[in-house]
Parts: C-alpha cells; structure tokens; sequence
C-alpha cells in the first residue's frame, strides 16, 4: 500500500467511524459498505466487498442503541477491505483470519473509546453550565464542534490502529500457519454465521417472528443448495 | 416552519455532542436553533436566548425520530407555550421516541437491510450488493427524519397523535416479520457464499462448528457476546494451525 493509499484509508477510515454516531448515521459504517469503501481506496473494491460481508455477519449482533457501549465495527472494516485489497488474490483465508482478530478488537477498543469521547463531552458540558443556563447559543455550537473534532480523532486512532496491527497479523497468520488454508476457511465460515444466527435469535426467537425467521432459513437452505 | 431545511441538516449531527449528562440536549438545541430565529427579538432576544437555555437540557430518543420533538418544540417555542408546558412535552415524548425508533429501525429496518446486503452479495450482485443496502436504507432513514420534522412542527403540542398515525402502525406490524424472515434468508446463503468452492465434507464441518458456537454464545448469555466468543475459537484455530504437523 502506498502513503497515499494509506492516508486515503485513514481518511475514509474516519468518515466511517464518525458516521457510525455523530454524523450522518446514513450506515457507511456497516462493514458491508466500509470494506467496500476501504477496497475502493486500494482499486480493488470487489475484494473489500468480501472481507465487508464476512465482517457484517459478527456486526449483526451490533444495535446501535442511544446510551450502551457497543462496538465500532466501521474504522476496522475500511482497513480489512484495503488490506484484503491490496494483496488481491493473494488474501489467503490465514491471513483473513489475522486480520478479522484485529477488527473484532479494534470494534471493542473503538466502543470503548466512544465511552471516552462520551465523558469528555460531559466534562465539557459540565465546564459550559453557566453559558448554557444564559442561552448562549455559542456554547451550543462549540460543543457540537467539539464533540465532533473528538469523535474523528477517535476514528483516526482507531483506523490506524486497525491497519497497522492488521497488516502486520495477517503476515504472521499467513507465514506461520501450517494447517491446509481450507481449515481457517471453515473456522471463518463457521464463526461469522454461529454469531450471526446467535444474534438473529436473540432479536428474533420469540412469538410470530421466530416463525419468520425459521421460514427464511429454509427458503435461505433451499436457495444456497439451488445456487451451489 | 421557519428554517425548516437547517433544522433538518442539523439533525443529521444531532448526536454529535451526545454525552452521559445531558445525552442528545446540546444537539437538540442545536438543531431546533434555525427556528428559534423567528422568535421577538431574534438571536439577540430574551425570548431567543430563554429558549435555546430550555432545549439545551437532557433530552434522550431515537435520533431520527428525535425530529418529531424538535418540531413540536419548535411550534411550542413559537407560539409562546408556557416554558413548563414545553419542558414537559419534552420529557414526555423521550420514551415514546426511543422505542419507536430502536423497534422499528434498529432492530427490524437496519438488520432488514443489512441481510438484503448480505443475500445480493451471495448471489453475486457484486458492488450493487452495498449500493442497494445505502439506498434501501437510507430512504426510510431520510424520510423518517424530513416526516418527524414536519410531524412534529404541524402537531405541536398534540405530537403524540403521531405515533399512532396509519403509516407508523402498519410499518411497525411489518417490519420486525419482514427482517426476521430476511436475515434467515441471509444466513445459509452467506454460509454457501462462503464455502462455495470447498467441498461437502468441510460444509458439514463448519456447519457443525456454527451449531456449537451458536449453543455457546446462548449459554454465555450476558456474560460474552458473540464475537468475543468467536475471537477466542479463532485465536485457537491459528494456534491449531501453527501447530499443525
């Protein structure tokens, strides 16, 4: 990757994490359109589609409920989509499997850094009090402002953080691993869509929904044999 | 209603200051300020400066349906409602609002879009596949706000009348069934798209693999969530293949 596609991903990287509450919530912070957008930067969008899809599936246990801590999963998914484009047919499955470790981690950090970004909001707010008891509209927009320039720095961080240690996982899966690659294939596959239908259970196993949801998993079953 | 369109744009960042003491106050007042302006006096007003002091205080709903408050706030503002009478009307709608919203939004419209994401990839729709989810997504999401906004500012103080409107009641019948059925659809197609060159013995394998995940994030309950889980089962398949002889 060169340092302009680097700091092209970074970029987009921060678009994406700010995206995911601060603005505009149009969900390009979904790893299915972040990968995307982090192959896009490296010219192998395709690629990034993939790595976003595979990613999507551990998101989907990911609500973005107002006041609970929850993961980041976009800033993540720009790097794995630029780094799984980058290396274009040479993404072996043991180095996917690296770079989804990373992302899984940075989505927690990236959470837990929101949490940061939350108090120090508070802390401003807190600090403000008197400007915004007078109506001082100024105190207003100073802390959308702030609140705003704390939520990128925060994706930045978490960006760099995914690209960095993701590259360099992903060359220690892949030089390391000795197993047939078709092994990290299953256990990838295996784990996305255990978390993914754990999680569809959860919102869905209950009542008339769990009827649906069972239907859609046969007519899924008959479609995925059909398109094999 | 006055600044209509800069109140709009400003909700689309009406959590960008969200914080644990006043959650979305700062970017209710943020948003509701474009109106504000047409208050005696304008910016520079008491009349101004007592009402952006109201709606800068505690204020937590869904933040697209957070626009329904903004409106009615707005009209409330406007039209010279006690200051009591508009505190209460914001207290009031704040559960309403986030239930609404994070029923049919969060956890039906959003996974809804996501599966259909999901499904166009396995069958090959290539980037079409990201592009239908934004766009399929992003209509309901933009309309909700532009329709709360004007909901809100042509209902006033009597907003809650549109939570039971037709629109609202038919979509939150339909939504949570069509994405149940959607993401099950989703699964074994993300599933056969990912194993689709590998063959029948190790689809089982994973299968089976996915079976025992899902048995163990269901036991974990509150204790993990599902990804954690998986990082651990993948950090033992890399040490497994390290290993291998």
């Amino acid at each position: 990757m060169t340092t302009l596609e680097t700091a092209g991903v970074v970029a987009v990287g921060t678009l994406v994490g700010l995206d995911l509450v601060s603005v505009p919530q149009m969900m390009i912070s979904r790893p299915l359109v972040a990968g995307l957008l982090g192959g896009l930067v490296v010219g192998n969008p395709v690629a990034g589609l993939g790595a976003g899809a595979v990613l999507e599936l551990f998101a989907m246990e990911t609500l973005p409920v107002g006041a609970v801590r929850y993961p980041d999963w976009g800033p993540g998914s720009v790097a794995a989509g630029a780094l799984v484009g980058a290396r274009g047919a040479g993404a072996l499955p043991s180095g996917l499997l690296g770079v989804v470790l990373v992302v899984i981690a940075s989505a927690w950090l990236g959470g837990w850094l929101m949490h940061v970004v939350r108090r120090a909001n508070a802390a401003s707010v807190t600090a403000r009090r008197a400007e915004l008891e007078a109506g001082d509209f100024g105190a207003v927009r100073a802390l959308q402002w702030r609140g705003l320039a704390r939520d990128a720095a925060r994706s930045v961080a978490l960006t760099a953080f995914a690209l960095a240690a993701g590259d360099a996982l992903s060359l220690l899966f892949a030089h390391g691993w000795r197993a047939p690659e078709i092994v990290a294939h299953v256990a990838l596959a295996a784990a996305t869509v255990g978390v993914a239908l754990a999680s569809a259970l959860r919102l869905f196993g209950h009542g008339r929904s769990l009827v649906w949801l069972a239907g859609g998993l046969g007519a899924g079953t008959l479609a995925a044999v059909a398109w094999r | 209603m006055p600044g209509f369109g800069g109140a709009l744009a400003r909700l689309f960042s009406f959590q960008a200051a969200w914080s644990y003491e006043r959650m979305g106050g700062i970017g209710f007042a943020h948003s509701i300020e474009p109106a504000l302006r047409a208050l005696e006096g304008g910016p520079e007003g008491v009349a101004y400066r007592q009402a952006i002091a109201r709606q800068a205080s505690f204020f937590n709903a869904h933040p697209y349906f957070a626009a329904l408050a903004v409106g009615a706030a707005a009209r409330a503002e406007l039209e010279g409602t006690a200051p009591e009478k508009i505190m209460r009307l914001r207290e009031a709608l704040c559960g309403p609002l986030g239930s609404v919203g994070d029923r049919l939004i969060w956890a039906a419209w959003l996974p809804a879009c996501v599966a259909v994401g999901l499904i166009l990839v396995a069958l090959g729709a290539g980037l079409w596949a990201a592009l239908a989810f934004l766009a399929l997504y992003n209509v309901v999401h933009v309309y909700s706000r532009v329709w709360a906004l004007r909901a809100g500012w042509s209902r006033g103080l009597h907003v809650a009348g549109a939570l039971t409107a037709p629109g609202l009641r038919v979509a939150n019948a339909a939504a949570p069934p069509l994405a149940a059925f959607l993401v099950g659809a989703a699964l074994p197609l993300s599933f056969g798209w990912q194993l689709r060159s590998t063959p029948w013995p190790a689809f089982l394998v994973a299968a089976a693999g996915a079976a025992v995940l899902i048995v163990a994030v269901r036991l974990a309950a509150t204790k993990a969530n599902g990804a954690a889980l998986a990082a651990l089962v993948l950090a033992a398949v890399w040490v497994a293949g390290l290993l291998w002889w």
